[in-house]
């Protein structure tokens, strides 16, 4: 019988409870096998991206009031919802579910928020489905090729990805929850072809709960983790200058350029190093195909902390086959940590009709990180 | 005055690739007075971990790096311009860690003790 994965176990138990909630919380951070009741009133509210806090003043069986931070999800996330900051007040009292911190700090995430006065559950989701395009063709410029943004006179941007993490081979199915962690550690070996030292870095990170993740420090999420970053992304097509911006939402906000404009690919040795790298690109038919070399080591390629080395060079193909729908697929070329070359991908969704919103990973990090 | 705002930023660039390829620096000797400060600069090329210890005019070529990534040991063996061995065999510790160390039993020639060296 494999060994299971005892930590993503709890993870994963923990993830399906949250998964209704707005956002999961951190396996790092929360421990999803325990569970806390507090009561108080509110004392603050940091209505703040990407991680909405609320503190509440507990007081013990001793009398000893204590001030506790609640994480309770992604203001946008709430507000698609249709809860807004003014939902709770300074002074309500809340009895509130929620997973402790790992640490002995008073933080914990709320999986359920009652207000006294009312009696009535708050920032409860919808529970309405994702917003699906409507199967329309896939928009295109006036000269037939398509396009990767917004029809014109409309909006839109990409939103969810079909897969968590990016694994070899996209169909397969490998149990793993919203963090990338495996529910069976064995799988490591189904998830890329890695070398013994990149089995083994994987193996520890995921060990350790992702606690090393550059993208939880607010790095950038270079290669294909871009693709799958909460509060998705949108191609700005600069057809007169010759390149393609892809603008992200989440992580840390920032964007990545693919030139269209004939360029050669520079030579790897001599390119600056980037968290993006230096990519070119060109169409096959509807198909943009990107090619990018000259990454850094600073970040992990995917959720669930696939390793890399400075020889990564990708090669993406993205293609809309519709309005609604962008399909992903990455060739992974790096011999000092793969065995071969390998590919994977996923699935994206068109989110119509919204803009895409400001996502700040750095903007409470005080509150993640220092409490 | 800008040095610990300096520090700070590139204290978070951790390297995430193979967790040996950089620059390490620490010491080694037979007691805990008698201390000689070395340098190490390894890389990854895919196959093999090659490098130097104490880049400079004087510098050592690494001759061979042996890693078991099942629990980190880590031997590195050189000689010196004057045919002396080095053996260096210890532990990766802190792997996640952009300040990860190896520390263990340092041999050169017939003196024997031991070395920390942490990545830059």
């Amino acid at each position: 019988m494999p060994r299971m994965h005892k930590a993503a176990n709890f993870a994963m138990a923990g993830a399906l409870v949250v998964n209704a909630w707005a956002q999961h919380a951190s396996s790092i951070t929360y421990d999803n096998s325990r569970k806390v009741r507090l009561k108080g009133p509110v004392t603050r509210i940091d209505w703040a991206n990407p991680h909405a806090f609320f503190f509440v003043n507990v007081q013990d069986s001793t009398g000893t009031i204590s001030n506790w931070a609640l994480e309770f999800g992604n203001p946008l996330d709430l507000e698609k919802d249709g809860w807004k900051r003014s939902t709770l007040h300074i002074g309500d009292v809340v009895t509130v579910d929620a997973f402790p911190a790992r640490s002995q700090a008073k933080q914990a995430f709320a999986t359920s928020v009652m207000l006294a006065r009312t009696g009535a559950r708050v920032f409860t989701p919808a529970n309405k489905k994702a917003l699906a395009a409507a199967k329309e063709p896939a928009p295109r410029w006036p000269d037939g090729r398509v396009s990767l943004g917004a029809p014109a006179g409309k909006k839109g941007y990409w939103g969810a990805a079909s897969a968590v993490a990016l694994v070899e081979n996209a169909g397969a199915k490998i149990a793993m929850n919203d963090e990338g962690l495996l529910l069976n550690l064995a799988d490591a070996d189904r998830v890329a072809p890695f070398q013994p030292w990149a089995k083994a870095v994987y193996e520890y990170r995921q060990r350790t709960l992702l606690k090393d993740d550059p993208m939880a420090r607010c790095l950038p999420p270079g290669g294909p983790r871009q693709f799958h970053t909460a509060n998705g992304f949108q191609f700005v097509e600069q057809r007169e200058v010759g390149r393609i911006l892809v603008l992200m939402g989440g992580g840390d906000r920032n964007w990545r350029a693919i030139y269209t404009d004939g360029r050669p690919q520079g030579q790897a040795d001599e390119v600056v190093r980037s968290y993006y790298g230096n990519s070119v690109g060109h169409w096959e038919k509807d198909t943009l195909v990107s090619d990018t070399i000259g990454f850094n080591e600073h970040f992990w390629m995917s959720t669930g902390g696939l390793p890399h080395t400075e020889a990564l060079h990708l090669t993406e193909r993205f293609t809309r086959p519709d309005l609604g729908a962008l399909n992903y697929e990455v060739t992974v070329d790096d011999p000092r940590t793969y065995t071969r070359p390998w590919k994977g991908g996923w699935s994206v969704q068109w989110v119509p009709n919204e803009e895409l919103q400001e996502y700040f990973c750095e903007e409470n990090v005080e509150a993640t990180f220092v409490r | 005055m800008l040095w610990p705002g300096l520090l700070c930023a590139w204290a978070m660039f951790a390297q995430q690739g193979h967790p040996l390829t950089g620059t390490w620096t620490g010491d080694w000797g037979t007691t805990a007075t008698k201390r000689t400060q070395i340098t190490f600069v390894m890389n990854w090329d895919g196959k093999n971990v090659t490098g130097l210890i104490n880049p400079g005019p004087d510098s050592i070529p690494i001759t061979s790096v042996f890693v078991d990534p099942t629990n980190w040991t880590i031997r590195i063996e050189a000689d010196t311009k004057d045919k002396v061995h080095i053996a260096a065999e210890g532990r990766l510790a802190d792997l996640g860690s952009y300040h990860r160390t190896i520390s263990g039993a340092w041999t050169q020639g017939s003196a024997k003790g031991d070395f920390k060296i942490a990545r830059d």
